[in-house]
């Protein structure tokens, strides 16, 4: 059962790296890719439809290490405390920056909303790179919070810009995503390598340790396992809705 | 200021509290915009059509706060309140982990489809998107509300060398704070789309603006919602009074012998909730009985199109108290959870005693950046929501899409 667990964890969390991995990425490299605002507003068409589904992938993870890990959830949360606070507050930033950008028609509030998504962009990539950094040492020295490796980890932060860049690539209008294939990216490749972190991050941590006594666990873990190929349906449903490049600004 | 327990209790009381704000007005709008649509797509009226569209805007702008508050909510118990997840989070954390994995992922995923898939997707694959997400936005609210009801009522569990473990999931999912606190917030929702629409209504009939028809339909739409959801609502809070902790409500031998049971299992301490909880109770049935003023009024006007269209004192009274179901639901939840103090699980586990031992430096840092953040998230927004209220339907952003925004100017770069 914990097995099953954590695999669904392996499941949401290198979910979550891989599709949001994709819209951070982009979101740090915006003002490269769209140089002007109109050109902005087409690059973030490109994830709009999905960001939303995209970033509930790591809510669902946390919810897994709530229900099914809750020891995990006071060592890792509390234990990383300052950077799962710049995690979320880089989040809320982006999030909101581009849920406003579009709703007043000025060139300065576009301007602060453009802002705000690629500082946030950027603060989430550099604590994700962190925490991951983070934990790879802990899975080599044991034990977990703040050690070395938050400040060793910090150039992983660049795996989200590249594979960001591999998303824009195939999403961009042709002469925008020429701009993004000046980095020699494939999507499938920075995908597996931020799985491959992530992995090899989680390795380290006492998952019996941290795993929920009585039938949380087991609750957790089948239902999570039951509904899994009815959300990989609803997400697949957005991705061949909006599949192709985008040639026009979107909602946002 | 340097307390961190008050800190941390403050700062979760405000981004609960902002939350709930929004959260309330999107489980009532989601239910209404998802009836608009149905009767648009039948009856293939435009005038039906536009409704859902002008909505439906104000629905996903009031939609983005309760996403973010809420994301920081769901890691706030890991950062703040690690002694809860150490001693009970082998229960209290399985309703979340259902609550992100059966609702809302599906309901984040499909409010996408349905916001961008506009004029794209088959009109009647277009509704039933709206349709989950309405229904998975109540079921996500029903998990969270076990997960609270189990905090004030803990069933089907027992302590084991100082942890939790579940043993009875029934219990957990049909405990009775659960289940009637469902309700009760089902019926809170409603009524709070239902001021909305009237009060928005009634600002556009009031003015004389273009759109008469628009706005009569959805004043009626607002009348009828809380006329319906008004008594539900009283009735589904009184029944949670059956099993209200005997030292909420101050007073009593039951008090006294509860405070008798803790006071010899987990030594003295103040177990009677504080004053503020009395108050807030009064609060929340003072707006309760201006609300169902209000809904004898709309009962009333109901029938009579001219007074709707052209009762000025009406409208400004349906603007007057939009307030009121807001004001009542936090008054509602201050009376929920200060009153289960100084519990954090009542009965079980202290506030005091979930607090994570963190120094005093790091929470105060998290409280000012969220509380900041949070203030200029709202300000904006209510802002927003007031700016696209008061435009009214002439440009709908939502669907518009692709069709109709001009095409950028593409400059060749290369």
């Amino acid at each position: 059962m914990e097995f099953l667990a954590v695999v669904m964890l392996a499941v949401f969390t290198a979910g979550y790296l891989v599709l949001a991995g994709a819209d951070i990425g982009v979101g740090m490299l915006l003002p490269w890719l769209g140089r002007d605002q109109d050109e902005r507003r087409l690059v973030i068409a490109s994830f709009a439809p999905f960001f939303l589904g995209n970033e509930v992938w790591l809510v669902s993870a946390a919810g897994i290490v709530a229900g099914a890990f809750p020891g995990l959830e006071h060592t890792l949360i509390e234990g990383l405390y300052p950077l799962v606070v710049m995690l979320l507050a880089g989040w809320v930033m982006r999030d909101m920056g581009l849920w406003l950008r579009g709703r007043v028609d000025a060139p300065r509030w576009r301007g602060w909303c453009d802002g705000a998504i690629v500082a946030g962009s950027w603060a989430l990539a550099l604590a994700w790179a962190s925490v991951l950094g983070s934990l790879l040492v802990s899975a080599m020295s044991g034990g977990t919070g703040l050690n070395a490796g938050t400040v060793l980890g910090l150039p992983l932060a660049a795996l989200f810009a590249w594979h960001g860049a591999g998303f824009a690539r195939w999403r961009l209008p042709e002469d925008l995503a020429a701009r993004a294939a000046r980095v020699p990216v494939r999507y499938a490749v920075s995908g597996a390598v931020l799985v491959a972190v992530a992995v090899a991050a989680g390795s380290g941590l006492s998952w019996s340790d941290a795993a929920a006594e009585g039938s949380a666990l087991s609750m957790t873990a089948v239902t999570t396992a039951a509904v899994l190929p009815l959300l990989m349906a609803a997400q697949g449903l957005v991705w061949w809705t909006f599949r192709g490049r985008v040639e026009s600004p979107s909602y946002l | 200021m340097g307390d961190p327990l008050m800190l941390a209790r403050v700062q979760f009381a405000l981004t609960a509290g902002t939350h709930f704000l929004f959260v309330a007005l999107t489980l009532g709008l989601a239910t209404l915009v998802a009836l608009m649509q149905t009767r648009a797509t039948i009856s293939g009226e435009a005038v039906h059509a536009r409704m859902t569209r002008f909505w439906g805007q104000l629905y996903v702008v009031n939609y983005a706060v309760g996403i973010v508050t809420g994301l920081v909510m769901e890691f706030q118990f890991g950062l703040n309140w690690a002694g809860m997840s150490r001693t009970v989070g082998g229960v209290f954390g399985a309703p979340l982990a259902l609550e992100t994995v059966v609702a809302f992922f599906v309901e984040s995923t499909f409010l996408g489809l349905w916001i961008f898939g506009w004029e794209r997707l088959n009109r009647w694959l277009h509704l039933t998107l709206i349709w989950v997400v309405t229904l998975t936005a109540y079921l996500s609210a029903y998990f969270v509300l076990v997960a609270n009801g189990w905090l004030q009522r803990p069933v089907g569990y027992e302590m084991r060398d100082g942890h939790a473990r579940l043993t009875d999931v029934g219990a957990l999912l049909g405990n009775p704070t659960a289940l009637l606190a469902f309700g009760h917030v089902l019926f809170g929702g409603l009524l709070t789309a239902g001021f909305f629409l009237a009060a928005v209504s009634g600002h556009h009939l009031r003015r004389r603006t273009a759109e008469v028809e628009l706005f009569r339909k959805s004043m009626r739409t607002g009348l009828l919602t809380v006329i319906l959801a008004v008594m539900p609502v009283v009735m589904l809070g009184a029944a949670q009074f059956g099993y209200l902790q005997p030292t909420k409500s101050g007073g009593g031998a039951k008090a006294a012998a509860a405070e008798a049971d803790f006071t010899a299992r987990f030594g003295p301490d103040h177990y009677r909730a504080p004053g503020l909880a009395q108050v807030a109770a009064g609060v929340m049935m003072l707006m309760w009985l201006l609300m169902v003023t209000v809904a004898v009024v709309a009962l009333v006007m109901f029938p009579f199109r001219r007074w709707l269209e052209r009762g000025r004192v009406f409208h400004v009274t349906m603007i007057v108290a939009l307030p009121l179901p807001y004001v009542a639901m936090i008054a509602g939840w201050v009376f929920r959870e200060v009153g289960r103090q100084p519990w954090m699980v009542y009965g079980v586990l202290k506030t005091r005693d979930a607090l994570s031992d963190t120094g005093t430096g790091t929470i105060t840092a998290s409280f000012l950046l969220f509380t900041t953040l949070f203030a200029v998230l709202t300000c904006v927004n209510v802002w927003l929501l007031a700016r696209f209220a008061r435009r009214g339907p002439q440009e709908p952003g939502l669907g518009a899409g692709a069709a109709s925004a001009p095409a950028p100017v593409m400059t060749p770069t290369f």
